[in-house]
């Protein structure tokens, strides 16, 4: 079975039809999931923007990163419920496009990075200057900050693949 | 000279017609306007759960919104030049669409609860910038910036499912 074929299929089901059928319903989901993007990177900014020495450098990096990861987490959650009724709307629109799998490849990574690197700050005994990647983190912290830069732009550009 | 015929002359400039005849300028000016109101409503809405209420991260208020606003109105500026590049794509059209009305008229009114904030509440800031909960005032300065720019991201994404080719 191929992409097209599964695409196809899922246009086809009853739950995808509902969706589709209440006018409003598309617009408000995409709403609601730039909103919650709207919460990662503005938490991503302040955290990222610490970790690279720009902000709050009176705040310690963990203060700054207790605040901010649990909203990423959940806007998280957000972006996966109201991304999944759009793919259930329109899969073929979003499936069968390359832009689409491009965007969940930065999503995943992006995600990774900030369990991989965000996460041990929370920890009270974590040392970030004692961290192997710790002459990394300034580049890191702008690396991150342009995933999102670029799932943003991916997002969008679904709609012109 | 009616508001229509200066949208019609927007409309019919050569910068309206080189964004409406490449096919990936409206995409990449559309999808840089996106970014710049998530980065608006991102660091708006730290802002505003401070003054709802909910900690940042410091803990004085005057303190995080000097922080913050710059990055805040650096987005703005880049949302008002890349939707301005939108706007005169198609002048007369967006001119005429409720929606899109509608949130400029919300985005008016965002300005003038800051400015109204700005003017009272954040003037006698030094008393209550430490208080958690914070004053009433800010309280409804905060809920009200955060509904606002709540409903100008709805609005926003309502023209493109209301936009008319007909003006």
């Amino acid at each position: 079975m191929s992409v097209q074929d599964f695409a196809d299929w899922l246009y086809g089901t009853s739950l995808s039809g509902s969706i589709r059928a209440v006018g409003w319903l598309i617009p408000a989901i995409q709403s609601v999931h730039i909103l919650a993007i709207s919460i990662v990177i503005g938490s991503a900014l302040v955290s990222d923007l610490r970790l690279a020495g720009v902000l709050a450098t009176d705040e310690t990096p963990a203060t700054v990163v207790k605040r901010y990861l649990p909203w990423m987490w959940g806007a998280l959650g957000l972006l996966l419920f109201t991304g999944l009724i759009m793919v259930l709307a329109e899969p073929g629109r979003t499936l069968g496009n390359a832009i689409f799998w491009i965007k969940m490849v930065l999503v995943v990574t992006a995600f990774t990075l900030t369990l991989v690197f965000r996460k041990p700050i929370l920890d009270p005994e974590f040392r970030i200057d004692h961290a192997i990647w710790a002459g990394a983190t300034r580049p890191l912290a702008w690396l991150s900050l342009a995933m999102w830069v670029a799932i943003i732009f991916c997002g969008r550009w679904i709609a012109y693949a | 000279m009616t508001l229509d015929t200066l949208f019609q002359q927007l409309y019919d400039s050569p910068l309206s017609a080189a964004i409406r005849e490449n096919n990936a300028a409206f995409p990449w000016i559309e999808s840089l306007h996106v970014l710049a109101i998530t980065l608006v409503f991102g660091t708006i809405s730290v802002v505003d759960l401070r003054l709802i209420g909910y900690p940042a991260h410091r803990r004085g208020a005057r303190q995080l919104i000097v922080d913050l606003l710059p990055y805040t109105w650096a987005a703005f500026g880049l949302a008002v030049a890349s939707g301005g590049l939108l706007f005169a794509s198609n002048a007369v059209a967006y001119a005429h669409n409720s929606q899109f009305q509608w949130k400029m008229l919300t985005i008016l009114a965002a300005g003038a609860n800051m400015v109204f904030f700005h003017l009272t509440a954040y003037r006698r800031i030094i008393d209550w910038d430490d208080a958690l909960p914070p004053p009433l005032a800010a309280k409804i300065a905060g809920a009200t910036s955060l509904a606002l720019w709540i409903l100008v991201i709805f609005f926003g994404r309502w023209i493109g499912f209301t936009l008319s080719i007909f003006s």
